[in-house]
């Protein structure tokens, strides 16, 4: 009966332990990007959980938002992507193209051919969330999706 | 006597001539006029389709067409151009609803028919065994075997569904772009007609003479592959 009590007391304080280390590891991660120096003040907004935290990418923030430069005086050189930004859609898709190569791209998904010119990579993709949205969706939501933005009135 | 005996014949020959036409006067003049009330026809506008492929979820939601089979689906074909000016185009494939139907010349038992009052090519998927004849007759290939009824299916202009609750078809009401125009020939008021009147448009396959009822608004020419 004790080396029951026993077996059960340790198999209960190795689970513990790992499900601390778990904890640990998601309130302090430690990939290489996390590490930056830009999350001593961009902590809440600036954890990259996306694919493109992989050490193996050995990206930094400055990969694709740029030189730290003046900030956070204004005006700057750092890059904002997302639908209000005042940069040309080019700029902030050559940061992406960068690294993809467009018949990549273009072979995964045909949407990126016509667009390529039209609308920002940021327009559908999220990079710092763990998942990004457009990668999973139904087939009903995608329609759903073109029609966020091709719609006439009737 | 001869007299009355001979008129007796005048009359009952003029009775029986009279009863044996008459039927075929009133048919025919019935058949003319719903013949005439309606004609149903599409236009599918493809310099307006994005691709989206809303029209071919929404028909198999309304129509309740299992997975693996489809009424309605958009062709893609490109890119066109070079990168990043590049185009695609998209052609819808889903019965053409002709006018003379090689599918249902075919249907040995009936199955396949042409609904007299609306023209619209149509599956009674209780008379349908299932031969196949339909499929191969289709010179189309739009028709499939539906796995859960097993009879030959195809799209009606939702004729069971949307049609009889008075609303468009599901894949035009659904079309974000307004690439889909749905309505009665024989109205020359109608969207359809003003519209076939002010475009060029095109049908598939008209040398066969089925004479089909999907107009095309064709999109700008391809490149050209030398």
């Amino acid at each position: 009966m004790s080396r029951i009590n026993w077996l059960l007391m340790l198999s209960a304080s190795v689970l513990s332990l790992a499900l601390m280390s778990q904890q640990a590891y998601c309130n302090d991660s430690t990939e290489q990007i996390n590490n930056d120096s830009c999350m001593k003040c961009h902590k809440r907004n600036g954890k990259m959980q996306g694919h493109h935290a992989l050490d193996e990418l050995n990206l930094s923030c400055s990969s694709c938002h740029g030189e730290k430069g003046n900030h956070p005086k204004k005006p700057n050189d750092l890059m904002v992507f997302s639908a209000d930004s005042d940069l040309a859609v080019a700029t902030q898709n050559n940061a992406c193209l960068t690294c993809h190569i467009p018949k990549k791209l273009a072979d995964t998904e045909w949407t990126h051919n016509v667009h390529a010119e039209k609308v920002a990579c940021s327009a559908c993709h999220q990079l710092h969330p763990q998942a990004d949205r457009i990668m999973t969706l139904t087939t009903k939501q995608r329609s759903d999706e073109c029609q966020r933005c091709h719609s006439v009135q009737r | 006597m001869e007299n009355s005996r001979r008129d007796f014949l005048r009359r009952t020959c003029a009775l029986v001539a009279g009863v044996s036409v008459s039927p075929f006067a009133a048919n025919g003049t019935t058949d003319t006029e719903t013949e005439q009330a309606i004609k149903y026809a599409i236009i599918h506008d493809e310099t307006k389709c994005i691709g989206c492929n809303a029209c071919a979820e929404a028909c198999r939601e309304t129509n309740h067409v299992p997975e693996g089979v489809s009424r309605l689906s958009i062709e893609k074909t490109g890119p066109y151009g070079e990168y990043p000016n590049q185009y695609y185009h998209f052609t819808r494939h889903s019965c053409e609803h002709c006018e003379d139907a090689p599918c249902v010349n075919v249907c040995p038992t009936g199955a396949a028919y042409i609904d007299k009052k609306t023209g619209i090519v149509s599956v009674k998927a209780d008379k349908c065994v299932g031969c196949q004849y339909c499929l191969l007759a289709c010179p189309y290939d739009i028709r499939f075997i539906n796995p859960v009824t097993k009879a030959a299916d195809k799209c009606d202009f939702c004729q069971e569904t949307n049609l009889k609750q008075g609303k468009q078809p599901a894949c035009v009401e659904v079309c974000p772009t307004n690439a889909l125009v749905f309505g009665n020939l024989k109205d020359p008021n109608s969207l359809l007609v003003s519209t076939l009147k002010t475009n060029a448009t095109q049908r598939n396959k008209q040398d066969l003479g089925t004479r089909p009822k999907l107009f095309r608004i064709t999109a700008k020419p391809g490149e050209i592959s030398i």
